[in-house]
């Protein structure tokens, strides 16, 4: 393996879209490539950044927020929705969690009707049926056909989400609620771009993932497949099979 | 009349449950009157000369109320406690019946309820308390409470109505101080100290909560609460009051606020330095918040931490203490937030010390040793422990004599390791 792979790691608003331990994906691909000697470079990309830093980014992340914060990133992000629909559209790959999850579709529709546009990079939209109907909470496994793998997380949130044309479920819903409770779908994928409802957070508890992301991400940069060397997951299957157990889903 | 015979019914329902051994009869009683009288409280209290503060906040409740209480007794005053609970309303009520004469009066100065941060809007519209100490808000256990702006929203819309009630607010807390701009009576609290210069990462309220935009510190003391302005909109932090000299029985930045909150209602009250001081020394810890076990040659002290920045508090005054045994249990039930995703904003990378034994346990222990790995601290197998009782049993063994074994859990964890603690041959 050649010695000066170096990823750049783009992480959308970690000062204000920070709220579900979103700095563990951080900190679980940092490690991994190092681990590998692969080196890392962590671009903090907050309210005001510029277009070059984006642009510079081989693989992002953004977590989710309260709906104050969420609103002042929507606000930035419009400014450079192209660049990212670009990046997107050229299969950089990225994970996008939550409240950044709904922010990439299409709209996000509140209980009175009110409309709020998304950033329409992924086609989906989101309703939210308002206070009265619960919101979707709890431990989450959904299986993914593509990588043969079960992910594990949490979901918390009040928005439905539905899937249009254009994208694919991440996963199929094992246990938990998923998208929107009914359907069975969890996230959506699209090139290489995902979004979901899964944290807990989910790069470091689904290592399959993880390396899936930073081996889709060297390819892409170095135009040649990078094999990565195999890690000692003890610890991370321990954790994942200790919740599957209490779940009784197997993984 | 009505109340006096409630008062006398419940003041029986409790004797009988005590004496047939049904739990302590604490809110049964209260339970009975407000089926009987849904205005029970409100009467009760409007009448009486006992005067209620309620304390609220993310973090130090407990403390701070037990801080109060100490302070008031110390100083000959009768003082009715009830900490929070899922019954709040009838644990209020029994509180009353059970410290009321047959004539349907009061015999206590003080009424001190500990209020979680949901349940406040709803108290208020029962009981107007002559104080509400406000904390602060932190981010905790999302999955149950919610996020935290949608809690000051809420705090803000229920506090207006309040005519007669003192406010007793945080102005290091940007959410917390600028409930007191459509407030009449507010008193500031706040710390007195050099602070960080850099912010944590478990900071919640940087945004401006007037006008949205981003919010200048020029001190960080921990997580959010500093010394703020918006260069925006112009708010600013609040003048307040720092209580100088006062003693604190309670190591720790976040111990500092309690203490300055308590101090300053008993100021407010006519208590003097002197006289907050005794009660001060006289004060002893809450259940599991820095309480200290002996343990034969051995202590056992518990820093109970129930979200990010009290976890942060915790290891950075457990640091200060030269800690060499350190154990963690992380549990996810109920009590404790069944998301524990919160642990990856815990300032582990910085906080703990190279060198010092870690132990872990808890319902979660694995994802608490997979945090661990990827903050780059490594912890042995060995020190990895399904079962609690094994992990305090070797974190004590481990624990040089004279010294203390520090137990650093979650809030159904600290009361399972206190049982096996107390219920130990050797203490």
């Amino acid at each position: 393996m050649k010695n000066d792979l170096t990823l750049t790691i783009g992480w959308l608003y970690p000062e204000l879209m920070n709220i579900y331990g979103d700095r563990g994906n951080i900190a679980a691909l940092d490690k991994r490539c190092q681990w590998r000697n692969i080196k890392t470079e962590l671009l903090r990309l907050d309210v005001g950044f510029s277009r070059p830093d984006l642009k510079r980014c081989d693989i992002l992340l953004m977590g989710g927020a309260q709906d104050r914060q969420q609103e002042a990133v929507a606000n930035d992000l419009f400014e450079k929705k192209e660049d990212l629909r670009t990046m997107v559209e050229k299969g950089i790959p990225g994970v996008y969690v939550c409240g950044a999850y709904q922010m990439l579709g299409n709209y996000y529709k509140e209980a009175n009707g009110d409309k709020i546009e998304g950033l329409g990079i992924l086609d989906l939209y989101t309703d939210n049926p308002g206070q009265d109907k619960k919101r979707l909470i709890g431990n989450c496994v959904a299986y993914s056909e593509k990588l043969n793998y079960t992910f594990i997380g949490f979901e918390n949130h009040g928005g439905r989400t539905h899937l249009g044309k254009n994208v694919e479920p991440f996963g199929r819903v094992v246990k938990g609620y998923g998208n929107n409770g009914e359907d069975k779908t969890e996230g959506a994928i699209y090139k290489n771009s995902i979004g979901t409802y899964l944290h807990g957070p989910l790069l470091p508890k689904n290592p399959l993932l993880t390396d899936y992301l930073i081996k889709t991400t060297l390819e892409i940069k170095y135009h040649t497949k990078v094999p990565l060397k195999t890690l000692d997951d003890e610890l991370e299957n321990q954790a994942r099979k200790a919740i599957a157990k209490r779940l009784s889903v197997a993984i | 009349m009505l109340n006096k015979s409630i008062i006398f019914c419940g003041k029986l329902i409790s004797y009988v449950s005590k004496i047939l051994n049904l739990g302590n009869g604490s809110t049964w009683p209260g339970h009975i009157a407000l089926k009987i009288n849904q205005n029970f409280i409100n009467q009760m209290l409007g009448k009486s000369k006992t005067k209620v503060i309620l304390v609220t906040g993310t973090n130090g409740k407990t403390t701070t109320a037990k801080l109060l209480q100490a302070i008031l007794e110390t100083n000959g005053k009768k003082v009715v406690l009830n900490s929070s609970g899922a019954n709040l309303l009838n644990g209020i009520a029994s509180a009353i019946i059970l410290n009321s004469n047959l004539n349907g009066d009061s015999n206590a100065d003080f009424a001190i309820f500990e209020i979680d941060e949901n349940t406040l809007p709803q108290i208020i519209k029962t009981v107007e308390p002559n104080f509400i100490i406000a904390l602060n808000l932190f981010r905790d256990q999302l999955d149950r409470y919610g996020e935290i702006d949608l809690i000051a929203r809420r705090w803000k819309e229920a506090y207006i109505k309040l005519r007669k009630t003192q406010f007793i607010l945080n102005a290091d807390d940007p959410q917390i101080a600028y409930l007191g701009n459509d407030l009449k009576n507010v008193d500031y609290f706040g710390i007195d100290s050099k602070g960080n210069d850099i912010s944590e990462h478990a900071s919640d309220s940087i945004l401006c909560p007037k006008c949205g935009k981003k919010l200048t510190f020029t001190r960080h003391y921990f997580s959010h609460l500093g010394d703020w302005s918006c260069k925006n909109c112009g708010l600013t932090k609040p003048n307040h009051e720092f209580i100088k000299s006062l003693f604190y029985p309670l190591s720790g930045t976040y111990s500092i606020y309690d203490v300055q909150a308590a101090s300053l209602v008993a100021k407010l009250n006519g208590l003097t330095i002197t006289d907050i001081n005794k009660g001060l020394k006289s004060f002893r810890p809450a259940f599991g918040r820095q309480e200290m076990f002996k343990a034969g040659d051995k202590n056992i002290q518990f820093f109970l931490s129930k979200n990010p920045t009290s976890f942060n508090e915790s290891l950075r005054a457990i640091a200060e203490k030269n800690a060499n045994n350190l154990l963690i249990v992380l549990n996810d039930r109920i009590p404790d937030g069944t998301d524990v995703s919160w642990i990856w904003d815990i300032d582990f990378e910085t906080l703990v010390r190279k060198g010092m034994n870690l132990y872990l346990a808890g319902d979660r222990v694995y994802d608490l040793a997979l945090r661990m790995k990827y903050a780059g601290i490594v912890i042995v197998d060995e020190n990895i422990f399904e079962n609690l009782n094994e992990a305090i049993e070797k974190g004590l063994y481990d624990t040089g004599v004279k010294q203390t074994f520090y137990v650093l859990p979650t809030y159904s964890a600290m009361l399972e390791a206190r049982k096996i603690i107390t219920g130990k041959k050797i203490l």
